[in-house]
């Protein structure tokens, strides 16, 4: 090698020499600056994130209410109540949308009958598929609980806190209330949620009051959950250890989750209209078929009830509206 | 003795490499000097102050959260105190791992944190690096942390056939961190990871916050209880 050519490579040398030093001063320059930046943020930082369901497509869950005492089968009563309940997860919204139980609709093999009576026949899968057929909506999972059960799943989670709309006095169901908030024990949320003799609506604004308290069940398990996440474990086990459903734990997880995202303030609860008559000797209510269609419609494409689309609150005398 | 011909052109040959060498020795010893002195803040790699502190969370108790009507409580509550013993390590690791491994929060990289989360769940995480960890610049601010006296229960959901569910983990973390300029702060970190057995324990929902604030150098007296 010659000289020329040593001090060449030598020159190289010193150059990548010097341009690894100047590389590692100037990797130092940045942790320099960002040490003199302002030191460690102090405010108080806060990070969560629940599995929500995905949002693709809307939820559908039949909620029934069996009228079943304690000593008897919940499966095998007539449906006290029967709610569609819809989630849409991506958009953080629910609807609830009461059936009247002495709707009359076709049951399938059944013939016509009043709604509540496709428990008896055909337990809940049978009130699935009457509903189904009633409104073209699939649902995805199903729900009951009977009167004992409800009364002991309300007080598992210490009771449930109810904007209670007017005043109650009905001896039958033993609701007795003043107009405001309070907390309701399971024995008065039970006598809340049956009162329909002091209703100018009868079951149709008690299906209302079903559905009222759905939204504040709701409102306060995202309040009980916000304090203390924990607590979706007390509401997701009196849940399943007083209901009967369709749902695997994994699935109430889920949707107990998901329900933590949903908007209560936002929640529609409506109650499908129609006329009351008689069909022989029995009283029933037949639904009015256009608003019928409007709801399940409007649900169908993303489970979430258009205002224009609520119909009047079958309250609405009591509510001063 | 002269040397002849073919001698100087070896010695010649001598000479260039020790041009080679000492030139960039002197350089590179030139960088070195600016490296450390420029960027006095930045730790000496391998230096005494590596070393992870102890750590151990205190663990408070496990209860049990029953789906079943008839459920033996008992049998449900030693399962649980099993399942508390089982997470535990992974709750530690998880923050040794996120304020207490300097090999970590030196360079901001959390990986191994974020590996303790599900799949769904490690986005958020990831996002909110500077809560459920040191934070990614901790290393330009820090000089040591030191874990204090930190604790967590437990809640076990039992399915209805007594399986074990879920388990939530209450956490309160605390340590100390000195800060480069000698100043010190108690690093309080608060919240509920639920967790599942997805492949081991993992987290798949979490809620937690950070509540920060200013302290006092520790008391020489004072040590960390694990």
């Amino acid at each position: 090698m010659s000289i020329l050519h040593a001090r060449r490579a030598a020159l190289l040398v010193a150059f990548l020499a010097a341009w690894v030093a100047g590389s590692a001063l100037g990797a130092t320059e940045p942790a320099s600056h960002a040490a003199a930046a302002p030191l460690f943020q102090l405010e108080r930082a806060h990070a969560e994130f629940v599995p929500t369901l995905d949002g693709s497509k809307p939820i559908f869950v039949l909620v029934i209410g069996s009228d079943a005492r304690p000593d008897q089968a919940i499966e095998s009563q007539r449906a006290d109540s029967i709610h569609i309940v819809s989630i849409n997860p991506a958009e953080h919204r629910a609807t609830i949308v009461g059936i009247p139980r002495d709707s009359f609709v076709d049951i399938p093999d059944h013939g016509q009958d009043k709604i509540d009576a496709a428990l008896f026949f055909g337990g809940p899968e049978l009130v699935v598929e009457t509903v189904e057929q009633l409104t073209g909506l699939k649902m995805d999972y199903w729900a009951m609980t009977g009167f004992a059960s409800f009364e002991a799943m309300v007080d598992d989670v210490d009771g449930l806190v109810v904007d209670v709309p007017f005043a109650m006095s009905d001896e039958a169901s033993r609701a007795f209330f003043e107009p405001g908030v309070q907390r309701l024990d399971g024995d008065n949320a039970l006598a809340f949620a049956r009162n329909r003799h002091d209703l100018p609506s009868g079951d149709f604004g008690r299906s209302e009051d079903q559905g009222l308290l759905m939204v504040s069940a709701l409102a306060q398990f995202k309040k009980e959950f916000n304090q203390d996440p924990a607590r979706l474990l007390a509401w997701v086990a009196s849940f399943v250890r007083h209901g009967t459903t369709t749902l695997s734990l994994d699935e109430v997880l889920d949707l107990a989750f998901t329900g933590t995202t949903i908007n209560a303030n936002k929640v529609a609860n409506a109650v499908l209209p129609g006329g009351v008559g008689m069909v022989g000797t029995l009283s029933v209510v037949t639904l009015n078929q256009d608003t019928l269609d409007a709801i399940s419609k409007d649900l169908a494409d993303d489970g979430v009830l258009k205002k224009a689309n609520v119909p009047p609150s079958p309250n609405e005398s009591l509510l001063g509206g | 003795m002269t040397p002849n011909r073919v001698q100087r052109g070896e010695s010649k040959k001598r000479r260039v490499p020790l041009a080679l060498l000492i030139v960039p020795i002197v350089l590179v010893g030139i960088g070195v000097a600016i490296f450390l002195i420029g960027g006095g803040d930045v730790p000496i790699v391998g230096g005494d102050d590596e070393v992870t502190p102890p750590f151990d969370f205190i663990v408070k108790g496990a209860s049990v959260v029953a789906t079943a009507p008839d459920a033996d409580e008992a049998t449900l509550a030693s399962t649980a105190d099993d399942v508390a013993q089982e997470i535990t390590p992974t709750i530690d690791d998880l923050f040794t791992n996120g304020y207490l491994d300097p090999s970590n929060w030196r360079d901001g990289d959390y990986e191994e944190v974020f590996a303790t989360f599900a799949p769904d769940a490690v986005a958020t995480a990831e996002e909110s690096v500077e809560t459920l960890t040191l934070g990614a610049t901790a290393g330009d601010v820090f000089a040591t942390v030191a874990p204090g006296k930190s604790k967590l229960s437990y809640q076990v959901l039992f399915d209805p056939d007594g399986a074990v569910e879920t388990a939530v983990v209450t956490v309160v973390f605390r340590a100390t961190a000195e800060r480069k300029d000698g100043t010190y702060l108690a690093i309080v970190s608060e919240g509920e990871f639920f967790l599942r057995q997805i492949d081991g324990w993992t987290i798949t929902a979490f809620d937690v916050t950070r509540a920060d604030h200013e302290t006092q150098p520790p008391s020489p007296s004072a040590s960390p209880s694990g």
